[in-house]
């Protein structure tokens, strides 16, 4: 294979520390001091005396810092074969312990999903998150792996639905949407891309089902494939007759009728799909099943979209409905993200300064060292802050892919595309969610946001790719 | 051969970057385009607090407090603060003079909203609140207020109150918002401007459970409250507390005026009430028995009824008879216990006969004052009877009579005095001067306030003119009060034809007349009786006096409903009232008594309504 590339390591050493990445180790330093300080402001008011109380968070928060280093420098010092063997373990340890949180776990904001060690909780779903990348880099580096082989597929669409299975019964959904990440490692390592084309309408056409009326979603629909259909036959009469034919066919049935406009119009597809695919198959023009099949897809998609939110649980449902903008609610869903965007958004270029942000001063933002933590960084150190802590995060996730383009075995680039993905839809969701982008879900910013298991968790899943990536230049293989 | 993954690599690096562009993009607009952010941040923390400033004071005329703003506190809790074992709640209910069982309440509300603060009582006192603070007891807290409070307990209708604004009053005052006080009736009301000073604002930072947190912009841009203005009042309290006293059990008012100035001394009206009663925690129960007495103690009778004024109108009348000429001081009328026009007769008492005017006011003689009338307003010269009507009705408002008199007092009554339009419409125009004779001696169609009666009275002692009454002489912060109270308003008569009238008054009182009793060894008291029917059962009684003779002193009206004779009740109420003033001393405390023994029979109008009332009452609350 001939690379137009040439990603290696600047140097080689034979001592392990010296081979680690340095520029990644520094941004997770960076990171992890950043978080720090954030939770530090987001300890006191003005009314906090004692600033060396081990009941504040940030001494906490400081203490689990430590705990990290020497996670970390464990992590460093094990062969780096140990990771290969025990992706089977660690998986089917992190299946058993979601299994665990769900039967006898302890129910936080609604979510079954804790266990709760004396007074330390932990959310076991951030140590399946490395196990399923373990798992995946496992599976997927077997010599016999061909991700385009269906068998194989459905092997690592298992390792992925498991998990996102149980989670979601936990009533999790945030953190099971996590594990979508690893679509962006599955295209990396040949996934077809037509995989993702139904994936993308999935999410369009569920999107559409909660906003639009669904007569004007299958309109929308009728004339966009009919223009598809134009362009690839260069044929136009043919389709303008069919397209007024139908419409027309739509308008007849729904006023001479009783049925309502919704039901006439998809009887009139339904037989309009009929007669298309009857000629398709006679003219053996086959490219034109491709969007009679999306249509069926979505005909049957839509109503079932409406059903299913219908049963969604409430909170859930008004986390969309207010993210979508179809109910305008600042007191309660809303709350938060207003208050959110409020601090973020009076941050101005500079900011207000560290500890002198008054949404965090004066409690105006919920779960503000926790899930909002951005908001501290927006708020107290302005665009500038955000700028930088973005730029960190957007760093470590190229340098983590590019880690993963320079270990030329699968296990380690498999796993370094796993860890850059999920950290990518952490911050995404994350930060969007603190500026109105993304719908609230609970999960935490990457390294910053207060709680050990999180910080602990995401310290083993980055030292992992860096012990991995550390030992390319070693020449041992896997056995 | 292009390598697949490096291809996939750089989309996807492409993709991250995306991201981060999107995320900055926003990040960008909301900090750095946006100014929508900053103010809702500001709006979020900073509250704008009112400060309320001390209200002002009354004095009375020698300098002693009517109206005091005293210091009070409302107390609250923030449940949060709460010590956790428990505190003396026996102990705190004693201290803020509460029951157990209401703190409790009180508790139960405030642990709804933890962290705010949650009013548990008002009015608390200065001392029960350093009881408080030496308690300690933590979580609770005290707020600074001001309350009413009057020394002498006088003066309820006259002081007016303090009350919660309505919601029309916000509509209608900027000034004023939700939760605001302002004064209502009396001098609270008339004088609410100068009275409740300027309030300031303070700009406070608070958290998100509404706790303060401190100042905002270090209190640059807060504006400190400015107290109200201290009035000086024309009222003796010493006089108004007796004038008070003499009228219990009856129900009318009393007026007095010093006539060189128009300054009022003395301002009831009879039920009274004690104005501490509208301030503090049973204000609302003080409120409603008032409401539901037929007595109607909070309506103030000194200005606002309409009382015909009976024989002390005679005045008036002899008066405009002088000024028109219809009339001599030496003309004589006789009367034979009346005056008979047509088949009619207005009845008269018995004195001697033929009368001239200084024994007609003297006596109080009916028919006089019927040929008075009658002679003038037939008089040829005016063309018509109604004509007649029309000057007499122009002299009559001359005296401050059927309109108000302007003065600062609040709700001021007109009163009534008839017109000729009035007995077109009423008689379909048939009327003669037979049909109006009863004008003659103040009663038929006439009303007048007691304030207006006093007013006259003054008139006379002025020998013609009045100044405006008022009740406040003096303003903090201020050289003068409004100038219309220093300017004399002339009748339509001349003053010297209030020489025999004058006269009249004096022998009345001093020689032989109906008056004798106001009778004062060296004050040359002048009074005139009058003695009103009335369709509601015994006639009211009423005196108008003022003393001495020459450079009088004050000016009195007295005014008893049902009360019977003028000589039998309210002239020895104006009398005392008189000799408290002049001599600073009672020398006839056997009169007092005889005031104070004197009661009414209300039985067949007030306690008949009130009976009929409460029953009905007690029906509705059964219903219920």
């Amino acid at each position: 294979m001939i690379s137009e590339y040439n990603i290696s390591r600047r140097g080689s050493s034979t001592s392990l520390f010296g081979n680690v990445d340095r520029t990644a180790l520094g941004i997770y330093i960076a990171i992890v001091i950043i978080g720090v300080l954030s939770i530090t402001s987001a300890s006191f008011d003005a009314e906090t005396t004692n600033i060396f109380s081990f009941s504040h968070n940030y001494m906490k928060q400081i203490v689990w810092v430590g705990i990290s280093s020497v996670m970390a420098a464990v992590v460093l010092l094990l062969d780096r074969r140990l990771f290969h063997m025990f992706a089977y373990p660690a998986y089917i340890l992190g299946i058993l312990l979601l299994l665990g949180a769900l039967a006898f776990g302890r129910e936080v904001n609604g979510a079954k999903a804790w266990f709760e060690l004396g007074s330390i909780r932990v959310q076991p779903v951030e140590f399946v998150k490395i196990a399923t990348a373990l798992m995946m880099a496992r599976i997927m580096s077997d010599y016999s792996f061909n991700i385009r082989r269906f068998t194989d597929l459905v092997k690592v669409a298992l390792v992925i639905i498991i998990p996102f299975g149980i989670i979601v019964l936990q009533n999790d959904t945030g953190s099971g949407l996590v594990l979508g990440a690893f679509l962006f490692v599955m295209y990396r390592e040949g996934l077809s891309k037509y995989i993702y084309f139904p994936v993308i309408f999935t999410i369009v056409l569920f999107i559409a089902a909660l906003v639009l009326q669904p007569v004007i979603i299958f309109l929308v629909l009728l004339i966009l494939f009919t223009l598809y259909s134009i362009l690839k036959t260069q044929e136009l009469e043919g389709h303008m007759r069919f397209l007024f034919g139908v419409i027309l066919a739509w308008l007849l049935l729904s006023t001479l009728t009783p049925l309502s406009g919704y039901v006439s119009l998809m009887i009139v597809c339904g037989v309009a799909v009929l007669i298309l695919t009857f000629l398709a198959v006679k003219t053996r023009t086959m490219m034109l099943l491709w969007p009679i099949l999306m249509f069926v897809y979505a005909m049957l998609f839509v109503p079932t979209t409406d059903l299913l939110f219908s049963h969604l649980e409430p909170h859930q449902k008004n986390r969309i409905h207010t993210f979508l903008g179809l109910v305008d609610d600042p007191r309660n869903v809303g709350y938060n993200v207003n208050q959110s965007k409020i601090a973020i958004g009076s941050g101005g270029m500079w900011g207000k300064g560290f500890m002198e942000g008054t949404q965090i001063k004066y409690d105006y933002v919920p779960e503000k060292h926790t899930d909002f933590i951005f908001c501290i960084v927006g708020e107290e150190w302005g665009f500038f802050g955000a700028f930088i802590v973005v730029s960190l995060y957007i760093a470590l996730i190229l340098r983590l892919m590019r880690m993963g383009e320079r270990i030329k075995e699968p296990f380690g680039r498999v796993y370094c595309y796993s860890v850059a993905a999920i950290l990518l839809v952490h911050v995404l969701v994350n930060v969007g969610m603190t500026i109105g982008l993304m719908p609230v879900m609970g999960i935490p910013l990457p390294l910053m946001s207060y709680g050990g298991s999180s910080l602990v968790a995401f310290t083993l899943l980055i030292m992992i790719a860096i012990r991995l990536d550390a030992s390319t230049s070693d020449g041992d293989i896997y056995i | 051969m292009v390598d697949q993954g490096y291809v996939r690599f750089r989309i996807l690096r492409i993709i991250v970057i995306a991201v981060a562009v999107v995320i900055l993009i926003r990040l960008f607009s909301m900090q750095i385009i946006s100014d929508e952010y900053d103010e809702k941040a500001t709006r979020n923390i900073v509250r704008v607090e009112t400060e309320y400033p001390m209200r002002g004071e009354v004095l009375d005329r020698r300098g002693e407090y009517l109206v005091k703003s005293r210091v009070c506190y409302d107390v609250v809790v923030v449940y949060r603060e709460l010590p956790k074992s428990g505190f003396d709640t026996l102990r705190l209910a004693t201290i803020l003079d509460i029951t157990p069982e209401r703190l409790q309440r009180q508790l139960k509300k405030a642990s709804q909203s933890p962290r705010a603060a949650t009013l548990v009582v008002g009015y608390l006192s200065q001392d029960s609140k350093l009881l408080l603070d030496e308690g300690g007891f933590k979580g609770f807290h005290t707020r600074f207020r001001t309350a009413r409070e009057y020394p002498r307990k006088i003066g309820g209708n006259l002081l007016g109150y303090v009350s919660e604004v309505t919601e029309n009053q916000v509509n209608k005052w900027e000034y004023y918002e939700m939760g605001d006080y302002i004064g209502t009736n009396g001098v609270e009301s008339a004088y609410e401007a100068e009275l409740r000073g300027e309030k300031g604002v303070s700009y406070r930072i608070y958290d998100s459970h509404g706790a303060v947190k401190g100042s905002y912009n270090d209190g640059l841009d807060d504006i400190l409250p400015v107290k109200g203005a201290q009035l000086t009042s024309t009222i003796d309290a010493r006089l108004q507390e007796f004038a008070e006293e003499l009228m219990v059990g009856k129900i009318g008012a009393v007026v007095a005026i010093e006539p060189s100035t128009g300054e009022i001394l003395v301002m009831v009206s009879s039920p009274s009430y004690n104005p501490d009663l509208m301030v503090g925690r049973q204000r609302n129960n003080n409120y409603a028995s008032m409401l539901h007495d037929m007595r109607q103690p909070q309506f103030n009778r000194a200005v606002k009824s309409k009382y015909p004024p009976g024989s002390t109108f005679k005045l008036v009348q002899g008066l405009i008879g002088l000024q028109e000429g219809v009339l001599r001081p030496n003309t004589k009328y006789p009367c034979n216990m009346g005056f008979a026009y047509g088949s009619r007769k207005m009845a008269c008492h018995a004195h001697s006969s033929p009368l001239d005017l200084r024994d007609a006011v003297a006596h109080s003689c009916n028919a006089y004052f019927c040929y008075v009338f009658r002679d003038m307003i037939t008089n040829s010269k005016y063309g018509s009877v109604k004509e007649g009507v029309r000057v007499w009705n122009e002299y009559v408002n001359s005296f401050g009579f059927g309109r108000q008199l302007g003065t600062d007092f609040y709700g001021e009554g007109k009163g009534y005095v008839p017109t000729p339009e009035f007995y077109d419409k009423g008689y379909n125009q048939r009327w003669n001067w037979g049909t109006v004779i009863s004008c003659a001696i103040g009663q038929g169609e006439m009303g007048c306030t007691p304030l207006q009666m006093a007013n006259l009275a003054a008139i006379v002692a002025n020998r013609g003119y009045y100044y405006i009454p008022h009740i406040i002489k003096h303003i903090e912060g201020r050289d003068s009060i409004d100038r219309k109270f220093y300017e004399r308003h002339y009748t339509l008569v001349d003053s010297i034809h209030f020489v025999p009238i004058v006269e009249g008054m004096w022998r009345g009182v001093n020689v032989a007349g109906t008056s004798g009793k106001a009778r004062l060894e060296g004050y040359d008291v002048c009074g005139k009786t009058g003695t009103a029917e009335n369709p509601n059962g015994k006639d009211h009684s009423t005196f108008l006096s003022f003393a001495p003779k020459n450079n009088p002193k004050i000016a009195i009206s007295v005014y008893v409903e049902h009360g019977g004779f003028g000589a039998s009740i309210a002239l020895p109420i104006a009398s005392l009232i008189e000799e408290l003033y002049l001599t600073d001393t009672i020398k006839r405390p056997h009169l007092i008594e005889e005031v104070k023994n004197f009661t009414p029979d209300y039985s067949r109008n007030y306690d008949a309504k009130q009976r009929k009332y409460d029953e009905k009452r007690k029906k509705a609350a059964q219903k219920k």
